[in-house]
């Protein structure tokens, strides 16, 4: 009896959690993209921080250029208005990660409430069970969840680097290129690309029907 | 069935995922992801219950995320648990948190704002459950923030909450990750005993400037930040530190005198300077304490011009001085020996308050004792305030190693016979046999005694009532003493002729109040250095202030007091002495460092006294006060007049001879080990041995007894009236009438 009417709400949640496997895969795709699109910006940091340091070492009334009025401080300005740019622009790439990370969260979080809304009527057994085209409800929610904080802990980590940069600590910013690229753990990146290749079977078979 | 707890996934890690076993999920009615708090080595775990991905039974899987303190100080899980040890939560979504962020750095928390830890905090809380008290770990996100204690969730319940998005985050302070962790370290402390006035002025010092900051500052006052422990070995000055500091939770750096001095010149000062360094760099933290034990090794009277130490010491003084008004941390220092310091140390400035912490007063030590003994199972008949009373003189230490021997006397005679443990007063007895009070461990007049009773006298009765009335009295009945206004006496003088019981007497009087007893003889006091035996007569009266109620005995004092009126010369070590004796006894006033006990009460307590709490200090007053002397002597002619007068030896008791009904008695006393014939009158002996003195009487006695065994060979087995009266042929009186005369006419 109860078997026979799990089926429905079972029916349902699978039909849900198939629309949030298919968000997760752009959602990966922006999120590489954007990714992507960092890197030059992070990298442009790190070389507007060498150049500052550089303009810090080099006394300017030594050289040639001592017939130019305030060289120093302008060019400290204009280097200085060049790295807020930039970091103007991460920010923005930031707010995507951040839409990235939300619409995953709000799809998961779609994803739970329906779980607990029909929780009385899905057992435990028919959650975990799993077939060779699709795996169990359980495991599936697990992997949103994986993903989930995968994806809350990369932005916050982004985030805070971005949020220590400070104008007067150059060996910060010189450092950011390195720092940026080691918070990319690969592991956590297979891990989603692993998720979306073990459901498209069962991504797929909806588009079957 | 018992579950095994094993290591989680590293997938796992941070989910706050408990994985257990599908049939274990629906016998609790759990669901996914429904918030389970499961109960470990004495605290509790938050979790979310989740299948195992073999869906095997039997096995537990927990992601510590979300813990009870206890849990992060000491993260050992036991390794099977039962499954009532899972207990499923109802949940609700959270409208708000209060919590205290622990971040890894100083730096961190001193350069970023508030509203960005507050971001990181919300993100990082987003979709975690939380309990009140617990704290959420978050160390894998590899943040700056590494904890975030939940102080207060609203609305308020026992239940999980779960933190949305909606969820407001309110974050009432942060600490540092070392202050946290130390804090977690440092919680359970001994309590203390009797200590509490002490302790409170001392917290009052280090939570004052914490807690009203701007009250202190708008009174333009800046708050003491120093105080010094004095007070003999013992009393508990280290352990009253660790203890408020760990009431207040603030941080402690040690600095152990010996450990900061160096071989090198200047590496001292270096070391002093880096320790000073660490407490400022603490105290950014939080409340600090800056604890300088035994500090007269450290600070030693400054002396010539060129020594080592001198540099040391100024070393210290400047960084006191140093020390600014952004400086939040106290600097305590304890001593035994405080006259041994720097004057300059003891200024305010430097040393603000000094706090005289003296051996414990009976009421101290019942409280020392009922702190002790609070976890010892003792049996009904243990009676504290009696075991208060016998330990005259003993501090702190002292008391623990008592109840430490008592508690080993107990499991020695368990381990004999079977039953419950239970230490009773017999144990504690046995214990005070070879625990002695270590205030007069090494004071000259310590003197291992033979109890003596009452009984054991002979006659005597009004000499024996004269004592009980001026030294039993006063200790067991000082209601009675300040009803009606009495004092006790200072001092007992004892005279009459040699060989008449008047160090048995004292004996007895010492057995029978339980005081400390010291007694001294010339053989002490006297030395060949000028000086050297008025010091050292001046210090026995310091030690004996320390352990009052105390008895001083001074046997023969004709010998060892001089009299100014006889013709010696004036400046003779003899009457050098009287004048100490006379100060000592008449004195001005006590020392300040001589103070014991309980002096005020602090205003900041708002704690009143009621007029009973003021009438048990007095009792108390009037048995701890004063030393009693007691003086014996067969020349009391050649006393000085000034040491006789009311006040100074104000009981002068005459020890008469024995008349024959004392004779008779002390003849009892004396033949009660010994088996005599039927036939011995010890009437007639009594009646016979006018001008015998009891000492004569118990040689008489003695003789007697060898005399049978000279008779009758070694197998005699009693003692004749022949006997007697033969051994009393052959004696002769040892006092005259004449003598006996002398001791009659009053003293002037």
């Amino acid at each position: 009896m109860s078997s026979e009417m799990s089926i429905p709400s079972s029916l349902a949640l699978q039909q849900v959690l198939r629309k949030s496997f298919q968000h997760l895969e752009t959602n990966q795709k922006t999120w590489h993209s954007v990714l992507a699109e960092c890197i030059p910006l992070v990298g442009s940091v790190g070389n507007l921080a060498q150049q500052l340091r550089a303009l810090s070492n080099v006394n300017i009334p030594n050289t040639p250029l001592q017939a130019f009025p305030d060289l120093q401080q302008r060019l400290h300005f204009k280097l200085v208005l060049a790295l807020d740019i930039v970091l103007e622009k991460l920010n923005e790439k930031l707010v995507l990660l951040q839409s990235v990370r939300d619409s995953h969260s709000n799809q998961l979080m779609a994803a739970f409430q329906l779980y607990e809304r029909d929780a009385d009527t899905l057992d435990l057994y028919t959650c975990t069970q799993r077939s060779p085209v699709a795996p169990s409800i359980a495991d599936m929610l697990e992997w949103l969840q994986n993903a989930e904080l995968y994806y809350k802990q990369q932005f916050l980590k982004r985030k805070t680097l971005l949020h220590s940069l400070m104008p007067d600590d150059l060996s910060l910013l010189e450092s950011t290129p390195e720092r940026w690229d080691s918070l990319e753990t690969s592991s956590g990146e297979e891990y989603i690309t692993d998720t979306l290749f073990r459901v498209s079977f069962f991504v797929e078979s909806n588009k079957g029907e | 069935m018992s579950l095994r707890v094993l290591t989680q996934d590293s997938a796992d890690r941070g989910s706050q995922r408990c994985r257990v076993g599908l049939g274990l999920m629906s016998t609790h009615g759990l669901n996914l992801g429904s918030p389970v708090l499961v109960y470990i080595a004495g605290g509790t775990c938050l979790c979310t219950a989740w299948p195992r991905s073999d869906l095997t039974e039997g096995f537990m899987q927990i992601d510590l995320k979300c813990v009870t303190p206890n849990l992060i100080a000491q993260p050992s899980l036991k390794l099977s648990l039962g499954p009532s040890q899972l207990t499923p939560l109802t949940c609700s979504k959270l409208r708000h948190i209060k919590v205290t962020v622990v971040v890894q750095s100083v730096d961190f928390r001193k350069k970023t704002p508030l509203h960005i830890i507050n971001e990181l905090v919300k993100d990082m809380m987003k979709g975690v459950y939380v309990r009140k008290k617990h704290v959420v770990n978050v160390e894998d996100w590899d943040a700056e923030i590494k904890y975030v204690v939940v102080e207060e969730v609203s609305p308020d319940c026992d239940d999980a909450g779960l933190v949305t998005a909606k969820t407001s985050v309110n974050i009432v302070g942060t600490q540092t990750q070392r202050h946290f962790q130390r804090q977690l370290r440092d919680k359970p402390v001994d309590p203390l005993g009797g200590l509490d006035e002490v302790c409170a002025s001392l917290r009052e010092m280090l939570e004052l400037p914490l807690f009203y900051p701007s009250t202190l500052s708008s009174l333009g006052v800046s708050c003491p930040r120093g105080v010094l422990l004095a007070g003999p070995p013992g009393v508990g000055k280290t352990q009253l530190v660790r203890r408020v500091v760990g009431e207040v939770g603030a941080s402690l750096v040690v600095v152990r005198g010996p450990e900061v001095v160096g071989s090198r010149p200047g590496e001292s000062e270096e070391a002093l300077r880096a320790v000073f360094a660490r407490a400022r760099a603490e105290a950014d933290e939080g409340p600090c304490v800056l604890f300088l034990d035994e500090v007269d090794s450290l600070c030693p009277r400054r002396m010539g011009s060129s020594a080592p130490e001198n540099r040391v010491v100024a070393q210290l003084l400047t960084l006191m001085d140093g020390m600014d008004q952004s400086d939040r941390f106290l600097i305590v220092g304890a001593t035994n020996r405080p006259d041994s310091l720097d004057p300059a140390l003891r200024r305010p400035g430097r040393f603000d308050r000094e706090v005289v912490m003296g051996a414990p007063t009976q009421q101290q030590r019942e409280a020392i004792l009922g702190v002790l003994c609070g976890k010892m199972p003792l049996a009904p008949s243990v009676d504290m305030a009696d075991l208060a009373q016998r330990t005259v003189g003993y501090v702190g230490a002292d008391l623990g190693a008592l109840s430490r021997e008592a508690a080993m006397c107990a499991i020695r005679h368990d381990a004999q016979r079977s039953g419950g443990q239970e230490i009773d007063m017999s144990h504690f007895q046995q214990a005070l046999k070879t625990v002695l009070p270590s205030c007069l461990r090494s004071s000259l007049g310590r003197t291992d005694l033979a109890p003596v009773s009452w009984e054991q006298i002979g006659g005597l009765q009004d000499v024996k009532l004269k004592l009980i009335q001026s030294i039993e009295w006063p200790m067991k009945h000082p209601d009675a003493f300040m009803r009606l206004g009495l004092r006790r006496p200072r001092g007992v003088l004892l005279y009459g002729p040699p060989g008449c019981a008047k160090t048995t007497l004292v004996r007895a009087a010492a057995a029978a109040s339980h005081c400390s007893f010291l007694s001294v003889s010339g053989a002490d006091l006297y030395s060949p250095y000028v000086g050297d035996s008025e010091r050292a007569l001046a210090q026995l009266f310091q030690q004996a202030r320390a352990c009052t109620p105390c008895i001083l005995f001074l046997d023969e004092i004709d010998t060892v007091i001089g009299s100014r009126s006889g013709g010696e010369s004036p400046n003779s070590v003899q009457t050098r002495l009287l004048s100490v004796l006379l100060n000592e006894l008449d004195g001005v006033g006590f020392k300040t460092l001589e103070r014991r006990g309980t002096q005020r009460v602090l205003q900041a307590e708002g704690h009143e006294q009621s007029p009973a709490d003021q009438q048990k200090l007095d009792y108390q007053e009037v048995c701890n006060k004063d030393v009693m002397i007691i003086a014996a002597t067969n020349r009391p002619d050649s006393l000085d007049s000034a040491l006789l007068r009311p006040g100074r030896l104000d009981q002068i008791i005459y020890v008469p001879p024995p008349d024959p009904e004392a004779r008779l008695a002390i003849l009892r006393v004396c033949t009660g080990s010994m088996p005599v014939d039927a036939d011995v009158c010890l009437e007639e002996l009594a009646a016979k041995t006018e001008l015998y003195s009891g000492a004569d009487l118990e040689k008489l006695c003695k003789e007697a007894a060898l005399l049978t065994l000279q008779d009758e060979g070694m197998g005699a087995c009693s003692i004749k009236h022949t006997n007697f009266l033969k051994s009393l042929d052959a004696m002769s009186p040892s006092l005259t009438a004449q003598q006996i005369n002398t001791y009659q006419t009053p003293l002037s």
